[in-house]
C-alpha cells in the first residue's frame, strides 16, 4: 500500500472501514506508529531496586525494562539474544543481576552489555568475543516524564516532553494529587482481551455520545437498587462510581474535551464524572497540609476523565488508574490497567481506586463488557463492506477554541477522533526515520 | 450417650453430602442465571470474591477480577435482565461441575464452616469458554441453613488476559 492509497483513506470527518479490518494495515501501524513513537512502558515504581526489571513488547518488539543493577541507572534493551535471537528474558517482570539466554547460555548484564559466552574457544581470532559492542543487547532510546517511562524505537522525532505537549499536566495531576507529590503502583494488575481492533478502544475514550445508550442500562440498574433500599438507606459506593455513566448529554456537553498535537487528548476539565466522589477522611487534611488550601482547591478542581497520550497509555489523574493499550493483531488487544497509591494519603484512596478499576476496568465490568460487545459488531460490521466509511463529523468546527497549545471544544464534539486520525495520517504517511542506534 | 449443658449448644458437624448439595444447588442457581435466589444465599456481609493472582490474600488494596458485596450483586441482577444492555442481549448460559467437596473447618460453637471444592464451569455467551479451579465457601449458620459469608473463585488463569465475563461464576 503506497502512501497515496493510505492518505484516501482519511478524510476530514470520516475514515475508511479498512484502518480497523486490514492486515496491511495493521501491520503497517505496527511499523510506522508503534514502532516509531514514544510508547509507554512502565512506572519507575515498578523497578525500585537494582536488577529490577519488566518485559514489555514496543509494538511487536520484545523488550526489558531494567534498572541497572550496578548504578540504578534505567535502560530499555532489546529483549533478545545477539546469537540466535531467543528471548532472553521470559518472566513478565523479576530481579536479576544478568540475563543469559536459556539456550546457548549468552549472558548479558543489565546494561545488556555481554559479558560472557560459554566455550568460546570455537570463535577464536573472530568477530565474537564480548569486546564486540555489536553483540551487546541493543538500547532502544527511552526517558521518564516524572516516572513515566516510555521507549521509541526510532532515533528520529521529539523529545518525551515535547511529545506528550499540553497533555502532560494530566500526569502533572495525578502526581500533585498525592499529599507527598509522588506516585507508586499498587495492587497489581488487570488484562482485559478485547477481540477487536486496538482504534475501537482508544476512538471510544473521549466518545461521549455513547454513554447514555450503550451504558444506558448500568445507570439503570443502580436506581433500581436505589429505589429498592429501605427509606432513608445511603446508596452504596458503587453506585456513586457507576451512576454517572450514565449522565445526560448535557452533562458531558459541559465537561468539554481537548485535543493537542500528535493526537492526544483529554475530556473533562473542572467537571467530570468523576467530580462528586464523596471525601475520604484524612485526604483533604493531608492534602491542605502539604499544599496549603489554596493550592489544594486548585489541584482537586481538575477534573478530567480520560486522557489519551495517543496511542499507547491512557489515564484518569482524578482515580489514578492507567490503561495501556496492546495491539496483538489487527482483531485482536490486550488493555492492561494498572493502579496508583497516591503517596501520604489514606489506604481507603487505594481502595476506591481498586473498586473503581474493578467495577469499570475488570473483565468482569458491566461497562468495559458493553464497550466490547460495541467494538466487537463494529469490527463485524465494517468487515463486511456494507458501508466504506466511518462517519467523525459531529460538531466540526464548531463549538471550538484554542486554549494555549490546545483546541478546547464542546464535550460530544467528535474532535478528538478527527484529531487522532490526523495524527494517525501523519504517522502513516512519514517518510522512513532512522532505526535504533 | 450423656449430655452436658454446653453440648447442648453445640452444632453437628455437617456431612458431605448435605455440603455437596448446598454447593450444587447453588451452582444450579447460576446456570439458570437466577440471580435473585442466588443473592438470597448470602448473608447481609457476604461478598463474592475472584482473585487475579494465585494466594491472593488482599482484596481491598490487590485488584481483583471480582470482590462484590451484596449492593453490588443487585446491581447486576439488575443490569443482567435489562432490556437494552448490549453485553446481554445474548443470553448468557452456563454448566457447572463440582467435585472433590471436602470440609476445611467447623466451628461446633456456631455451626460455621469452611468447604473446599474444585470447579469446572462451561460457559456459552456466543463463543464456548471453559473455566476451572476452586472454590472456597466461607458458610454461616443462621437459623438452621447456611448462608455464603464468602465464595471465593480462584480460577487456575486467574492472572491470565480474559474477555468479558458476564455473570458470577
Amino acid at each position: 500500500m503506497d502512501i497515496a492509497e493510505i492518505k484516501n483513506l482519511v478524510e476530514p470527518t470520516r475514515i475508511h472501514r479498512s484502518i480497523y479490518t486490514s492486515t496491511e494495515i495493521f501491520d503497517l501501524e505496527m511499523e510506522r506508529i508503534f514502532e516509531k513513537t514514544w510508547i509507554y512502558i512502565g512506572h519507575e515504581s515498578q523497578i525500585k531496586n537494582p536488577g529490577d526489571y519488566l518485559t514489555v513488547n514496543i509494538g511487536r518488539r520484545p523488550a526489558i525494562l531494567v534498572r541497572d543493577a550496578k548504578d540504578n541507572k534505567i535502560h530499555v534493551l532489546h529483549n533478545q539474544c545477539t546469537h540466535r535471537g531467543a528471548k532472553v528474558a521470559g518472566k513478565t517482570c523479576g530481579n536479576a543481576r544478568a540475563f543469559r539466554c536459556c539456550y546457548h547460555g549468552w549472558t548479558f548484564k543489565t546494561d545488556g552489555k555481554l559479558a560472557g559466552i560459554p566455550h568460546k574457544v570455537g570463535y577464536e581470532a573472530t568477530e565474537i568475543n564480548n569486546k564486540n559492542p555489536d553483540l551487546d543487547l541493543k538500547k532502544i532510546r527511552s526517558e521518564s516524564y516524572r516516572g513515566f517511562i516510555f521507549a521509541n524505537l526510532s532515533m528520529d522525532g521529539p523529545d518525551l516532553k515535547s511529545f506528550l505537549g499540553d497533555a502532560a499536566t494530566s500526569i502533572d495531576n495525578m502526581i500533585e494529587r498525592s499529599p507527598k507529590g509522588e506516585l507508586e503502583i499498587a495492587g497489581g494488575v488487570l488484562r482485559f482481551r478485547h477481540n477487536c481492533n486496538w482504534k475501537f478502544f482508544v476512538d471510544n475514550l473521549n466518545d461521549t455520545m455513547h454513554p447514555m445508550i450503550t451504558h444506558q442500562s448500568v445507570g439503570d440498574a443502580c436506581e433500581a437498587y436505589v429505589d429498592e433500599l429501605p427509606e432513608g438507606e445511603q446508596q452504596c459506593k458503587e453506585a456513586e462510581i457507576i451512576s454517572p455513566f450514565g449522565s445526560s448529554y448535557k452533562k458531558f456537553d459541559e465537561m468539554g474535551v481537548s485535543v493537542g498535537p500528535n493526537g492526544h487528548a483529554f475530556t473533562g476539565g473542572t467537571e467530570s464524572i468523576h467530580s462528586s466522589y464523596s471525601d475520604i477522611p484524612g485526604y483533604i487534611e493531608a492534602m491542605h497540609k502539604k499544599y496549603g488550601e489554596a493550592k489544594t482547591s486548585q489541584i482537586l478542581s481538575i477534573n478530567r476523565h480520560n486522557t489519551i497520550f495517543y496511542p499507547s497509555l491512557t489515564i484518569k489523574g482524578a482515580i489514578q488508574a492507567i490503561r495501556i493499550v496492546r495491539p496483538i493483531a489487527v482483531n485482536e488487544t490486550e488493555i492492561e490497567t494498572w493502579t496508583f497509591r497516591l503517596k501520604g494519603a489514606p489506604d481507603k484512596m487505594l481502595q476506591r481506586t481498586m473498586l473503581y478499576s474493578r467495577l469499570i476496568n475488570s473483565p468482569s465490568s458491566m461497562v468495559g463488557s458493553d464497550d466490547l460487545e460495541a467494538y466487537v459488531r463494529l469490527q463485524e460490521g465494517l468487515t463486511s463492506g456494507g458501508t466504506d466509511w466511518v462517519d467523525m463529523s459531529r460538531f466540526t468546527g464548531r463549538e471550538e477554541h484554542q486554549d494555549g497549545n490546545m483546541i478546547r471544544a464542546i464535550g460530544t464534539s467528535d474532535i478528538s477522533l478527527r484529531n487522532q486520525y490526523q495524527a494517525w495520517l501523519d504517522y502513516m504517511t512519514k517518510a522512513k526515520t532512522r532505526e535504533v542506534a | 450417650m450423656t449430655t452436658t449443658p454446653k453440648e447442648t449448644l453445640q452444632h453437628k458437624c455437617p456431612d458431605l453430602a448435605e455440603m455437596s448439595e448446598f454447593l450444587y444447588d447453588e451452582a444450579d442457581l447460576l446456570d439458570q442465571t437466577n440471580l435473585k435466589d442466588w443473592i438470597d444465599l448470602f448473608s447481609e456481609d457476604g461478598t463474592y470474591w475472584m482473585p487475579v493472582v494465585v494466594g491472593q490474600i488482599d482484596p481491598l488494596n490487590h485488584i481483583s477480577i471480582f470482590y462484590d458485596d451484596k449492593a453490588m450483586m443487585q446491581i447486576r441482577r439488575h443490569n443482567l435482565k435489562h432490556a437494552n444492555a448490549p453485553s446481554k442481549e445474548i443470553d448468557v448460559r452456563s454448566s457447572h461441575i463440582i467435585g472433590n467437596v471436602r470440609i476445611i473447618s467447623f466451628d461446633e460453637e456456631n455451626g460455621n464452616c469452611q468447604v473446599k471444592s474444585n470447579f469446572q464451569a462451561v460457559v456459552y455467551y456466543g463463543t464456548q469458554t471453559m473455566f476451572a479451579g476452586t472454590y472456597t465457601h466461607d458458610l454461616v449458620k443462621s437459623n438452621d441453613k447456611y448462608l455464603i459469608r464468602q465464595k471465593r473463585v480462584d480460577l487456575i488463569n486467574c492472572d491470565a488476559s480474559h474477555s468479558s465475563i458476564i455473570n458470577y461464576i
